[in-house]
């Protein structure tokens, strides 16, 4: 099975993320793969061990690879990085677009991606090349079974009250959700393999793309600015004894915090 | 552009990697690790079976024969997990190991140090004694020539991994007037119905790094074979010695990092929740200006220590210098330590929160690679010229 897996590197959840500008966000240089992106990672490698084949990582970044030997340490076979200045601050579509535009040449079975970057949460990459690249996709997959015999693939996704198992033909995109697999920890060897592995460079122009395209769609979407979370207030001690305490909490509770 | 400070992609990449594998395995059970006082077992296992035990060795045996800035960033790494298993680990990796690797012969290679890289064997390095440990002149465990090998006769102390070892590297005199020029290593297997070898001793309690498990080994009379005589002449296992001092002062150096890191982090989430007449306390000055000198040592410490790692790597001659990163930053770890203590006021003298752990980790590190008073004593003769 040939199969490619869209991965992207996000801040870390611990990383410290200020509002610097309107547009623009300050953000601690401490990134590591997206957690979606690392269970799409592991089905491509479990699918790879069950049936033989090949899977390359890919991502659309021009600072950092990391994700991609990630991907690497945990098997993948190849690892693609998709890098051009016009790419810089691409929103969804042009990196879509981008994608699509590699793949739309190449032979495969399945494209796997996270469910959503846990970064702007916006989950429509995945979607959008299947689309481009006129393929069926599903999202949010917590079960895959493949048929590459028939060139099928049945898959299970969660929905309110149930799960809905969904048959398709391949070749197919599938985004993954958390319960689809535990990505697994890299053995050693296989992390020296990824520190000294060639990741292929591509820009725009060698995927054929007109760059106008790709500035037209970046005008897609304009972020009008970013507005932090309000600060916690402060702690408000009641001070009067039992029960008049309780009565004001509950007070507070319905009338301020509003939760009751 | 001659003076870079970067680390390279791929050593960003080990890093993060190795983060992963500590926030995985090891951070769920920093608090089991140091409540239960046993050597995880479990642990030990799935962490070896991933390969980190062999990140110095030479990849025919199943190392990765690692620069010495990724060797470093795995025990910073490893150290901001838990102290006690980073020190059993280190000391599989770095000290048990070392001196097998280097005068090992074919035989023995096979027989110990690729088992120990798969975990499957554990190894430690014996120094200390009742009455020596920063000076080692004054080691008594005996070496006697005798036909076809030696006789060791000896009790050494304070023996991490000592009740769990199955080969160590031992120090011990061919003549105790000799001083440091009498000193050698020996590899000495553990006694079993097949082999002559060591037996432990008393088990020690720690205050910190409590997973690794310490004890007392003694030597008597075992009888071992030529070829586990380590080195090449006869009395020079100071010099020996001295190949692997630098290595192990700048890795102290990271454990200290690592703690002083994980305590002023946590205190640092502390004090902007804890309230105090009305404020969180990092609000307050005196909190502020513990927090402000932390972090210029610790980033000159940080700094100074990956210094040293990048003299090593470059073979550049840094004997004095890694005694300065040790101590620098293993005293910067005591301040950032006992401050985090002070931070958390009374909570901190109860072991439901973590200060307690950073502060009793801490001390563990003062007297590996020589007490700090030894080293300043040198380090102070060697500024003055004396």
């Amino acid at each position: 099975m040939e199969i490619f897996v869209l991965v992207k590197q996000v801040p870390d959840p611990e990383a410290m993320i200020k509002v610097k500008s309107d547009s623009e966000l300050d953000i601690e240089n401490r990134y590591f793969t997206n957690f979606f992106d690392e269970i799409a990672i592991e089905a491509a490698i479990r699918m790879k061990e069950k049936f033989g084949g090949k899977v390359t990582v890919l991502t659309v970044d021009n600072h950092r690879v990391d994700a991609l030997r990630r991907g690497i340490s945990m098997g993948a076979d190849e690892a693609i990085q998709i890098t051009d200045p016009l790419l810089e601050e691409a929103n969804p579509f042009a990196i879509s677009r981008a994608i699509a535009s590699y793949l739309k040449d190449k032979p495969f079975d399945l494209i796997l991606a996270g469910r959503q970057a846990m970064d702007d949460d916006a989950g429509i990459v995945g979607p959008a090349v299947a689309e481009l690249l006129e393929i069926p996709h599903v999202n949010a997959i917590v079960s895959l079974e493949i048929d590459p015999q028939k060139k099928e693939a049945l898959v299970r996704r969660e929905v309110e009250e149930g799960k809905e198992i969904i048959a398709c033909s391949l070749p197919a995109l599938f985004t993954c959700q958390k319960g689809l697999c535990s990505p697994r920890i890299p053995q050693v060897l296989n992390v020296m393999k990824a520190m000294k592995a060639q990741i292929k460079k591509l820009d725009i122009k060698s995927l054929g793309l007109n760059p106008n395209e790709i500035l037209g769609l970046k005008d897609i979407i304009k972020i009008k600015n970013y507005i932090s979370p309000p600060k916690r207030p402060p702690v408000k001690m009641i001070k009067e004894d039992f029960p008049e305490n309780v009565k004001i909490l509950v007070k507070l509770l319905r009338e301020e915090a509003k939760v009751i | 552009m001659a003076l870079d400070f970067t680390f390279t992609e791929e050593q960003e990449f080990f890093r993060q990697t190795v983060r992963d594998v500590v926030n995985r395995l090891i951070m769920p059970r920093v608090k089991e690790l140091d409540e239960k006082e046993e050597f995880p077992w479990d642990l030990w296992r799935e962490f070896a079976s991933l390969g980190y035990l062999g990140i110095r060795h030479e990849e025919k045996y199943g190392g990765m024969a690692l620069d010495t800035i990724s060797q470093m960033i795995f025990y910073e790494e490893l150290a901001r997990g838990s102290c006690g298993f980073a020190m059993s680990v280190i000391m599989q990796v770095l000290m048990g190991t070392y001196f097998i690797a280097r005068f090992g012969n074919e035989e023995i290679k096979q027989r110990i140090l690729v088992p120990a890289i798969k975990g499957e064997k554990i190894g430690t390095i014996c120094f200390t004694e009742d009455q020596s440990g920063s000076d080692l002149a004054g080691t008594r465990t005996l070496a006697t020539k005798v036909p076809g090998g030696w006789r060791i006769n000896g009790r050494k102390q304070w023996i991490t991994n000592g009740p769990i070892a199955d080969f160590t590297t031992v120090m011990a005199t061919v003549d105790p007037k000799l001083g440091l020029k009498g000193l050698n290593f020996f590899l000495v297997e553990k006694k079993t119905s097949e082999r002559d070898g060591f037996v432990v001793g008393q088990r020690l309690h720690k205050i910190g790094s409590r997973c690794s498990v310490t004890s007392e080994l003694i030597y008597d009379n075992v009888f071992i074979p030529e070829e586990n005589f380590l080195g090449e002449e006869i009395g020079k296992g100071v010099q020996y010695a001295a190949e692997i001092l630098n290595e192990v002062r700048v890795m102290t150096a990271m454990n200290a990092l690592a703690i002083a890191k994980n305590a002023m982090d946590d205190a640092r989430e502390y004090a902007k929740n804890r309230i105090a007449f009305g404020n969180p306390i990092s609000k307050y000055q005196l909190i502020r200006e513990k927090f402000a000198k932390y972090w210029a040592w610790y980033e000159a410490s940080w700094n100074y220590a990956y210094k040293c790692a990048w003299m090593i790597q470059n073979k550049i001659p840094c004997t004095n210098e890694c005694m300065l990163a040790k101590y620098f930053a293993t005293e910067m770890c005591m301040y950032a330590v006992e401050e985090a203590m002070r931070i958390y006021g009374g909570n901190a003298f109860s072991t439901e929160y973590p200060p307690q752990r950073y502060w009793r980790d801490a001390k563990f590190l003062l007297y590996g690679g020589g007490t700090h008073e030894v080293l300043c004593d040198y380090l102070g003769r060697v500024f003055l010229k004396d």
